[in-house]
């Protein structure tokens, strides 16, 4: 792999996430639904003004515990 | 195997009893998408009141009938082009039944933020789906972008069952966006290459 290709990676995986031809349960689908589920429960409620949640979140967590 | 596969797979096991009892007593399946949306309508008014795993729970047992309803038909050979007719436009009732008993609980809230996200979620998954069934009118087929109905549910789900509405809210609509963008240009791709023409 050249250096020009190394470079291009994260373009290529950007458009190729946002232009989805991928079909379900392939690895490129299992990536996507674990980026997902992260976003889902890594974010704290607090940051997206969730108005239902409870409790900080797994970053929330980790961030009072560094505080 | 990837393990959205194997997700998969562990769920069809029971389904498969399900599907098999149904055929025994040769329900309908246009009764079952029915039964499927009556009870979507359900999980909508608990979404609405607050109570989300209530609705989680309803969310799961509805679409139970919304995916052995095609599989039942199949086994009865009753398979027909007014079923997945049928089955299209219901689908589109339960997933409005959800975002509506949301914006119901957010307006009640006092959440004009959210409940303005939820509209325009509601507004980009009708949009999914419709952009598709048009390219499909003109276009073979516009299987692109990744927020599909079934996604779409399982994270209604996941968002019910652990209190995380509002990311699977932000989730759901920013790739519905992006779902739409992609159906737009593919079918623009696809005539322009075809020699249809794409200009308006």
């Amino acid at each position: 792999m050249s250096v020009k290709q190394i470079i291009a990676l994260p373009a290529v995986g950007i458009w190729h996430a946002l232009f989805w031809t991928f079909e379900r349960a392939t690895w490129q689908y299992d990536l996507m639904v674990i980026a997902i589920l992260a976003f889902v429960w890594v974010t704290p409620p607090e940051w997206l003004g969730d108005p239902m949640a409870s409790g900080p979140g797994l970053v929330g967590l980790i961030a009072r515990l560094i505080r | 195997m990837t393990f959205t596969g194997a997700i998969g797979a562990t769920f069809l096991f029971p389904l498969r009893a399900i599907i098999a009892f149904c055929v025994a007593l040769r329900i309908h399946p246009n009764i079952l998408t029915l039964t499927g949306v009556i009870i979507s309508a359900g999980a909508g008014w608990a979404l609405a009141i607050g109570e989300f795993r209530t609705a989680g729970f309803v969310m799961l047992l509805a679409n139970i009938f919304d995916f052995i309803d095609g599989k039942v038909a199949d086994e009865l050979k009753l398979s027909s082009r007014f079923g997945g007719f049928w089955d299209s436009v219901m689908d589109r009732f339960s997933d409005l039944f959800l975002l509506i008993g949301l914006i119901y609980l957010y307006a009640s809230l006092g959440r004009a933020d959210y409940v303005l996200i939820t509209s325009l979620t509601l507004m980009f998954s009708v949009m999914t789906s419709y952009s598709r069934a048009r390219a499909e009118s003109i276009i073979p087929l516009c299987k692109v972008g990744f927020m599909e109905r079934p996604e779409r549910i399982v994270l209604f789900m996941i968002g019910a069952f652990t209190n995380r509405m509002a990311a699977v809210l932000w989730v759901i609509l920013v790739l519905s966006v992006v779902t739409v963008l992609d159906r737009i240009y593919y079918t623009w791709r696809e005539l322009r290459s075809d020699g249809h023409g794409a200009a308006a």
